[in-house]
């Protein structure tokens, strides 16, 4: 148990350094330094945002287009941003293998939790600021919308653990990151919720982990003006079998790693 | 006490591998100076590495009972795009040291000056050597496992290095890996000779070292 709570100690502190040397390399120190890191996100889902709504209007099915984009863009940029940021995350942060305290998954969970905290203030900065012009709704359940939020990092996390090492073995998987997280676009709930679809139709797309996240997010947001479909289960159960393949090839991956 | 068993290590080659280490043996003690003799390619930084939990044995087992130091060579342990003390304050973060007690003895033993604020991948070898031996140094560790090329600063780097890790740490472990004589006469009183991916520790530095030349 001691031996336990000092190993937890010591990754706490492994995981400061890293995040902190992170930003430093990543936004400098300069101007609004690592606040930088919610403004791709936070670009990327305003303009999607006004395009949509040049578009289409100012709702669909009753619930307003800029709101819906935005929720559903912000955690689909924290998918794409994160998996390509785990991809070969290993070969940069080599030379920090040389402390042997400093752990492979450090790497992609540090990676992750940025861009996670970075999305995560961009919505609540984007949503705030709107909310005061009166173009975004006060969420109906904070509760709800933290747990869809949850959900989704909890999966994409879970992924980025199968895809660091992966990426490690083959140059290959690589060349395929761009095309699988587009597919994810229609997979994501990221454009539709589970009742504007086909009883058939919901049933399948149930299936795909970050629906169910998305709709508990939305729910948490619009309250009973949808009726959101979710199995909470299922992206559990997911993301911790994708945690325990991650964990072991990671476990694979660092035997044989060559550190120059 | 450091005991590595049965220690193999091979890397991919081609669509073959390349067998570096082929069933190392050997225990070193607390307070040893070993040094580590071969010739170029040999194995011995790959030694050096697997020791320091770098790089893992393709199979074996390695038992540390003592706090390693990571390897100290002019690669590794830094990150270039990050100035000097930048990496002090990140070693000192990850091994749990208060930075401003140690920030003095870095300006100290490495005499660099502002150029501490300066990118380390913009440093000459030596001032790498420099920063790697005084952050090393701070975290007191019980073996200090050293690549050769380190120690061959000027004559006052040597100087320091000499008073810090053999006057001031004379209890300490070393392992030194090397391809000079003159270096393992000096500093060491056993050495392992790596040869033909096969290790042998002798206790006597001067028969290994007649060995050696002999190889």
């Amino acid at each position: 148990m001691a031996g336990l709570t000092k190993g937890w100690r010591i990754q706490v502190r492994v995981i400061i350094a890293l995040m902190i040397r992170e930003l430093t390399t990543r936004f400098g120190r300069e101007n609004i330094g690592f606040l930088w890191v919610m403004v791709e996100p936070l670009l990327f889902a305003g303009l999607v945002a006004v395009v949509w709504a040049a578009m289409r209007g100012s709702e669909t099915h009753g619930i307003s287009i800029i709101s819906f984009v935005i929720t559903g863009y912000i955690p689909l940029t924290l998918f794409r941003s994160a998996v390509s940021r785990s991809v070969k995350v290993f070969e940069v942060n080599g030379s920090l293998l040389y402390h042997r305290q400093i752990k492979l998954i450090d790497f992609i969970f540090v990676r992750f939790l940025i861009e996670m905290i970075g999305s995560l203030f961009a919505l609540m900065f984007i949503g705030a600021a709107l909310y005061v012009v009166g173009i975004f709704p006060l969420p109906y359940s904070f509760g709800h919308m933290l747990l869809g939020w949850f959900l989704y990092s909890l999966f994409t996390f879970s992924m980025c653990l199968v895809i660091a090492p992966l990426s490690e073995v083959s140059d290959i998987l690589e060349k395929f990151i761009p095309v699988v997280t587009y597919l994810m676009i229609p997979l994501s709930g990221t454009f539709f919720l589970v009742q504007w679809l086909t009883p058939s139709m919901r049933e399948f797309i149930l299936w795909s982990p970050p629906v169910t996240a998305m709709e508990l997010l939305r729910f948490g947001l619009y309250g009973h003006s949808m009726r959101p479909y979710y199995d909470i289960s299922l992206v559990v159960i997911f993301s911790l079998i994708m945690t325990v393949i991650g964990l072991a090839l990671c476990r694979k991956v660092r035997r044989t790693l060559v550190v120059g | 006490m450091i005991i590595c068993e049965d220690i193999h290590k091979h890397y991919p080659l081609g669509h073959g591998r390349k067998n570096v280490l082929n069933g190392v043996n050997f225990t070193i003690q607390k307070g040893q100076k070993v040094g580590l003799l071969g010739r170029n390619g040999a194995g011995k930084s790959t030694l050096i590495k697997l020791l320091g939990g770098v790089e893992f044995p393709s199979s074996g087992r390695i038992r540390r009972h003592m706090s390693l130091s990571w390897p100290l060579g002019f690669g590794g342990g830094f990150q270039g795009s990050l100035t000097g003390y930048d990496n002090a304050r990140f070693i000192a973060r990850i091994y749990g040291q208060d930075y401003d007690a140690i920030k003095d003895f870095v300006e100290d033993f490495t005499e660099l000056g502002r150029q501490l604020k300066a990118p380390v991948k913009t440093y000459s070898s030596g001032m790498r050597a420099r920063l790697a031996f005084a952050l090393s140094l701070i975290i007191e560790f019980d073996c200090y496992l050293i690549d050769e090329v380190i120690l061959v600063g000027d004559q006052d780097f040597q100087r320091k290095c000499y008073h810090e890790l053999f006057e001031k740490r004379a209890d300490r472990t070393l392992v030194i890996a090397s391809h000079s004589p003159g270096t393992i006469q000096k500093y060491c009183n056993q050495a392992l000779i790596i040869h033909d991916g096969l290790g042998r520790f002798y206790d006597d530095i001067s028969e290994a070292l007649a060995v050696y030349s002999a190889l």
